[in-house]
């Protein structure tokens, strides 16, 4: 099963599609959850799902923004999805009837 | 971000392998952090990396049962080597406690071969197997150096007589990490001869019993050259032993 910061990553990737590299990914990431995302941890586990076959990388074109500079484009593979898939509906059964869950039957407030 | 803070960032930069290095600057550049963290993200994601690099056992193979024990015993042999010389050519005589015995020409002969073979091999397979942790791997193959130049008096010889194994292994690790690449006769032909002269000087009390563990880099490489010449034979894809290397280092 992924780890949480893995499913972000794929979730992130996912979402923005044909866009996804490094520096965009690290921006969804930082938006959607508050939390700093270091470039270390990143890369490493892009690196790590890369070699699971949960996604694959190439290199994208240089921006001026960049400095000429390559992006590592990423994609998400249909096993990536799958896993993601199996780590949100794992997450969703376990959560059922958790206090914090805002449409559980029977809420106490 | 300032010009200067971005050159510090640029040379801390240099830690990451060259495609990465430009991927990571330019994801910088474009999230415009302060150099402050610019350099804080460059040295977490190398400290990773090289976190990475030590999950594989082959580090620590070359670094605490290769670099470490050899070169100990290493410069033993190029002390002993250096000290029979001596009183060879040149009839100098040393105190008991120095390592020379009753060697002639034949035996000082072949320790000086057994002493660029071991280093040689050594070295390879340090160079081959270690390739991106090597700083570690020469910080320990010069630890027993430092200790042994700080705790015995070599008045009576130079000090280089304790790294004469250095260039061969030098020359061994520089081929481990280009790939030179070593047929499986060559190898086989390298650890044959380095037993059969060990024996012999064993046989005429010439060798230390702790010095046979230096015999397995050489065996080590006739069994990478003949799996490597196997796996070629089977139709698979010939690769070389370097490349096993660094696809487990990545």
């Amino acid at each position: 099963m992924l780890g949480e910061f893995e499913y972000l990553l794929i979730t992130a990737a996912a979402g923005l599609g044909e866009e996804a590299y490094g520096a965009a990914i690290r921006e969804e990431i930082e938006a959607t959850t508050g939390r700093k995302c270091s470039i270390g941890a990143l890369y490493t586990t892009i690196d790590r799902l890369e070699t699971k076959g949960l996604l694959k990388t190439r290199m994208g074109e240089a921006t001026p923004q960049r400095g000429g500079r390559a992006k590592r484009m990423v994609r998400v593979t249909p096993k990536g999805v799958l896993a993601a898939k199996h780590f949100y509906d794992a997450v969703t059964r376990v959560s059922r009837g958790a206090s914090w869950v805002a449409n559980r039957t029977g809420s106490a407030s | 971000m300032t010009k200067v803070g971005w050159s510090f960032v640029e040379t801390a930069a240099r830690l990451l392998a060259c495609g990465e290095r430009e991927v990571v600057l330019g994801d910088l550049l474009e999230s415009n952090e302060s150099a402050w963290q610019a350099l804080l993200d460059v040295f977490g994601l190398a400290l990773r990396r090289e976190a990475g690099f030590w999950k594989d056992p082959r580090p620590w193979v070359a670094g605490f049962g290769v670099a470490l024990p050899s070169s100990f015993l290493l410069m033993g042999v190029s002390l002993s080597v250096c000290c029979t010389y001596q009183r060879l050519i040149n009839h100098r005589v040393y105190d008991v406690w120095w390592p020379t015995g009753h060697e002639g020409f034949s035996l000082l002969l072949c320790h000086i071969f057994l002493l660029i073979a071991w280093s040689w091999a050594g070295g390879y397979l340090v160079g081959s197997v270690s390739r991106r942790t090597l700083w570690a791997s020469t910080a320990l193959c010069f630890l027993p150096s430092l200790i042994c130049l700080g705790r015995f008096p070599l008045e009576a010889l130079s000090k280089l007589c304790l790294f004469l194994f250095l260039l061969p292994a030098t020359l061994g690790v520089r081929q481990g990490m280009r790939n030179v690449r070593i047929s499986f006769r060559s190898a086989f032909l390298l650890a044959l001869t380095v037993t059969v002269l060990m024996t012999s000087a064993w046989s005429s009390k010439a060798l230390w019993i702790l010095n046979w563990a230096l015999i397995w880099p050489a065996w080590y490489l006739v069994a990478t050259t003949w799996r490597s010449g196997e796996e070629g034979r089977s139709g698979s894809r010939p690769m070389h032993h370097a490349t096993y290397t660094r696809l487990s280092l990545r």
